[in-house]
């Protein structure tokens, strides 16, 4: 069946469409237009800004994290709507239903969940499996663990660590690496309290910096397309522009990814000894481009955090906004789950705020900065509308502006910035930057042979109205939202990498997961017959 | 032989399909319980409660519950077994009977081994509130604490107070030795305690993590909980990101609504307020709790577990007849685990769907 969207205006950065065009689609891929042949199906958008589906690159959707966190807070999402008809668990409030149809009805299509211990990879693609509409992957957090840190410290080969990272990779269906303060969750169960990039992990005489140089060279020599994927240390502290400015120095001119970088935009000034400092950040990241990073954007809203960084959770504890929360040593890993609000009135959380859009208005180039909340450590992903809005209006932040207090304004750069997003901006973001990111060859743009995930919206005054409620969202040639409301549920598929490696590496780890845990490494594996859906997957391809 | 019975006589499959259909649409408000079942099992009974518009509770969510209020009031402390293993300098059993509700416990936390990581130690092993007879493990010295279980709130309490430095109305000689302990427990490089909610209550779960709260001011302490029978944990954790909440949810106003009390199967079954039930013990073929109501009820579980009164079909044992994804304890985490002993029996997805199929086309699905 083919159809043609047609009258639309078209943005697709990755082939520098910005103008109103038509567009083909049949069997689920975006085609060229059709000699001799008209549209089964026709839909006049003409008005409309018709872009490819948005990819989320960071976005804490799936697994134990987010899990522990519904079951801490039974109080934050009550459901309060009757299910409609032939939609089962749609009326849940906090769930893997709900964050699938949310999501497509404000055009995401593709949706990458940041950090999955290994060891719970199968609680995450199960999670993954439930979520309808988009698609999505995880990435698999390395960098705390005895077998990886033990070869780094035995001097082993870079051939060896690329065959572990292959064969973790193979075993929990990933679509990448992350390292979540390198080393740190390791010397934070040898009860260290702060680990910086050059603090070194007892038992290893490994630094954090030394750490994550060895994994980001290895994750490179694996050739998958996501670089090393870094949190990095001393998350929320003031003056951590430090510690993000030495980790752009050690990236050793390869490529690297910086997670939710606005919660290392801190300086010391002012009375509380807390600023932004996302001037000087941005300005290094405008120097390093083989540097990305995305915002981690702050919005006002109670929150829940979730991170890997257990370190930092636990540290986090006494400020829980309630005072609970989930603190978890686990295997070569961590866990911490705190829940805690953002409020307008709060001098940090407002510095915070600012820092971050600071950091989206002064890194130059947006195929450099990725639109994230780290949802939903800084902000659900339902407040991305008013983010946009946001970053396309001068006016509007002068308007939350009004709302800070005084002494913030002092402190940032954010009022003096004029700049706004253009749709082509805010495209290149979220669409073409997150397909060069993973390595994506069939989505992220609007070009014949990609997959047909289409996301079209309705100019309005309100920028927030716009984003949230897309007129029509195609998946896989599939209408499946329409005037902000999912009209048809379909199922993504999950993506992910296989890079080549020496399947030596196995019995190895086989003789390792015997000896240490006395338990079969198999156990760990996520299998197809585990799955509800093995078919599901799809490879995304590696450098060749 | 067919799989299935009608009050303990034998009918054939599709009859009882279509049986258990007509009871569960023909109820205003059914109970799907039990819930003794793999992942893939539980989730087709919550939704199946959803789309009946009943409630759903497992047969052992006291026990979960005892875990999760402490969570969700308070916070906890929990690690793996296997980084017990690896890491546990000192351990802290509480509570009698824990081999019961965890065979291999000792086995998989190695307690007669050095720890690997974080230093190469003999361990400490501390029993609080052990059976009589019960605290010997072979090649391992144990400490214990004794406290008979109407003791043992109050000696985790004045446990607790010990480590904190505050003061308790003791005999001397009980005092010591609690000072003793609180004094291990703090010198800990790594401890765990290790209890199961199934032999405690929330206000001892509480107790025992208040006191790892403090104890990590100084030293790293945490915790292994042992989850309760029936895959208890792996169903709480689809029940979390189905509904959002967990077991005792019920969706009587068209959505998820969790209340402890309110959705408790017996209570719903005994008040009256539920008019059917599904009751699923598909691990162990344990018979529901409620006694002496008679609530047309269709039951699916282990071959040999019929009752004597309602409809009962035969499904397999997930991970023993057919391949199946439960949480494990003795990892903490969902695994699969392959069928030892393949049956041609239907698994409870599988049982479910074959009711489901049944229903008339009014129900949305």
């Amino acid at each position: 069946m083919l159809t043609r969207l047609y009258g639309g205006h078209v943005v697709d950065p990755v082939n520098g469409v910005d103008g109103v065009g038509d567009l083909y689609f049949e069997d689920g891929r975006i085609v060229a237009p059709p000699e001799g042949r008209s549209a089964d199906v026709e839909h006049d958008v003409s008005g409309h800004i018709v872009m490819a589906g948005a990819i989320d690159i960071h976005s804490h959707i799936a697994g134990g994290g987010v899990n522990t966190a519904r079951l801490l807070l039974p109080e934050a999402h009550r459901a309060h709507r009757p299910r409609p008809a032939n939609t089962p668990l749609s009326t849940a409030g906090w769930s893997t239903f709900e964050t699938g149809r949310l999501y497509a009805q404000m055009g995401y299509t593709t949706v990458i969940e940041p950090a999955v211990s290994p060891h719970h990879a199968l609680h995450a693609h199960l999670e993954l499996a439930d979520i309808p509409i988009i698609d999505k992957g995880f990435l698999t957090v390395l960098g705390n663990e005895d077998f990886l840190l033990s070869a780094f410290r035995d001097g082993a080969t870079q051939d060896s660590v690329v065959d572990y990272i292959g064969a973790t990779l193979e075993a929990t269906r990933a679509i990448g690496v992350k390292c979540v303060n390198a080393g740190g969750v390791d010397a934070f169960k040898q009860n260290i309290r702060h680990f910086s990039l050059d603090d070194v992990v007892p038992e290893y005489g490994l630094s954090s910096r030394e750490i994550f140089q060895t994994l980001q060279r290895a994750v490179n020599a694996t050739k998958i397309r996501h670089p090393l994927h870094l949190h990095m240390n001393n998350l929320g502290l003031p003056g951590n522009v430090e510690t993000a400015l030495a980790t752009i120095d050690s990236a050793q001119g390869l490529p690297l990814h910086l997670a939710h970088v606005q919660f290392y935009a801190y300086g010391t000034e002012g009375k509380n000894g807390f600023s932004s400092a996302a001037a000087r950040f941005a300005e290094k990241i405008n120097a390093n481009k083989n540097v990305t990073v995305d915002v981690g954007q702050v919005m006002f809203a109670d929150i829940v955090t979730i991170s890997s960084d257990v370190m930092k959770q636990f540290n986090s504890l006494p400020g829980g906004r309630p005072k609970k929360g989930v603190i978890f040593d686990g295997d070569s890993n961590g866990l911490g789950v705190v829940p805690y609000s953002y409020r307008v009135s709060d001098f940090f959380n407002a510095v915070q705020w600012a820092a971050g859009l600071e950091l989206f208005l002064l890194v130059d180039d947006p195929m450099q900065v990725f639109f994230t909340t780290d949802h939903p450590n800084g902000a659900p992903f339902t407040t991305y509308p008013e983010v946009f809005a946001l970053l396309m209006s001068a006016d509007k932040r002068a308007q939350y502006c009004s709302r800070l207090p005084a002494d913030v304004l002092e402190l940032t750069n954010l009022p003096a910035l004029k700049r706004e997003y253009s749709f082509y901006e805010i495209a290149t973001m979220t669409r073409a930057a997150p397909r060069k990111l993973y390595g994506f060859e069939d989505r992220g743009q609007l070009g014949a042979g990609s997959v047909a995930d289409i996301a079209v919206y309705k100019p309005q005054k309100d920028k927030a109205a716009m984003f949230r409620s897309a007129a029509y969202v195609f998946k896989d040639g599939n209408l499946v939202v329409r005037d902000g409301k999912v009209s048809h549920y379909t199922k993504g598929r999950t993506l992910r990498v296989r890079p080549e490696y020496d399947r030596k590496i196995n019995s190895r780890l086989d003789k390792y997961y015997d000896g240490l845990y006395g338990l079969p490494r198999s156990m760990f594996e996520v299998q197809d017959a585990a799955l509800p859906n093995a078919d599901a997957f799809a490879e995304v391809p590696c450098r060749s | 032989m067919s799989n299935a019975t009608l009050d303990g006589k034998s009918i054939s499959s599709e009859d009882a399909y279509e049986k258990a259909a007509e009871i569960l649409q023909a109820a205003n408000f059914p109970l799907v319980a039990g819930l003794g079942a793999d992942v893939a099992g539980a989730q087709a009974a919550i939704l199946l409660a959803e789309r009946l518009r009943g409630a759903f509770d497992h047969l052992a969510s006291r026990d979960s519950l005892a875990d999760l209020e402490v969570v969700r009031s308070a916070g906890i402390f929990v690690t793996t077994p296997n980084e017990a293993r690896v890491r546990a300098d000192l351990v802290l059993l509480v509570g009698p009977g824990l081999t019961g509700y965890w065979p291999a416990i000792f086995d998989r936390l190695a307690l007669d081994k050095e720890t690997v990581h974080g230093g190469k130690t003999k361990r400490r092993v501390l029993w609080v509130g052990a059976k009589r007879g019960e605290a010997k493990i072979e090649g391992v010295e144990v400490e214990t604490i004794p406290a008979t279980e109407a003791e043992l709130p109050g000696v985790l309490a004045a446990l607790r107070a010990r480590v904190g430095g505050r003061p308790v109305t003791l005999p001397a000689a009980a005092a010591k030795k609690l000072d003793a302990a609180a004094e291990a427990l703090k010198s800990a490089r790594f401890g765990v305690a290790v209890w199961s909610a199934a032999g405690l209550d929330s206000l001892m779960v509480e107790m025992l993590q208040g006191m790892i709260t403090e104890l990590n001011a100084t030293t790293r302490f945490t915790g292994v909980p042992i989850g309760g029978r029936g895959n208890a944990t792996g169903v709480l954790q689809t029940s979390a990101w189905m509904t959002g909440f967990p077991p005792r949810t019920g969706f009587g106003r068209g959505y998820p609504e969790h209340d402890t009390w309110r959705f408790e199967a017996s209570r719903l079954v005994e008040s009256g307020e539920a008019d059917a039930a599904l009751w699923i013990s598909a691990y162990s073929g344990e018979a529901p709790p409620w006694e002496d109501v008679d609530i047309p009820l269709i039951t699916l579980g282990p071959p040999g577990s019929a009752p004597k009164h309602g409809l009962f079909i035969a499904v397999g044992k997930p991970g023993e007849n057919y391949d199946a994804v439960e949480f494990a304890q003795e990892t903490s985490s969902m695994v699969l685990r392959r069928a030892s002993a393949p049956a041609g029996l239907p698994t409870v997805a599988e049982a479910i769907a074959a009711i489901s199929a049944k229903f008339s086309e009014d129900l949305p699905c």
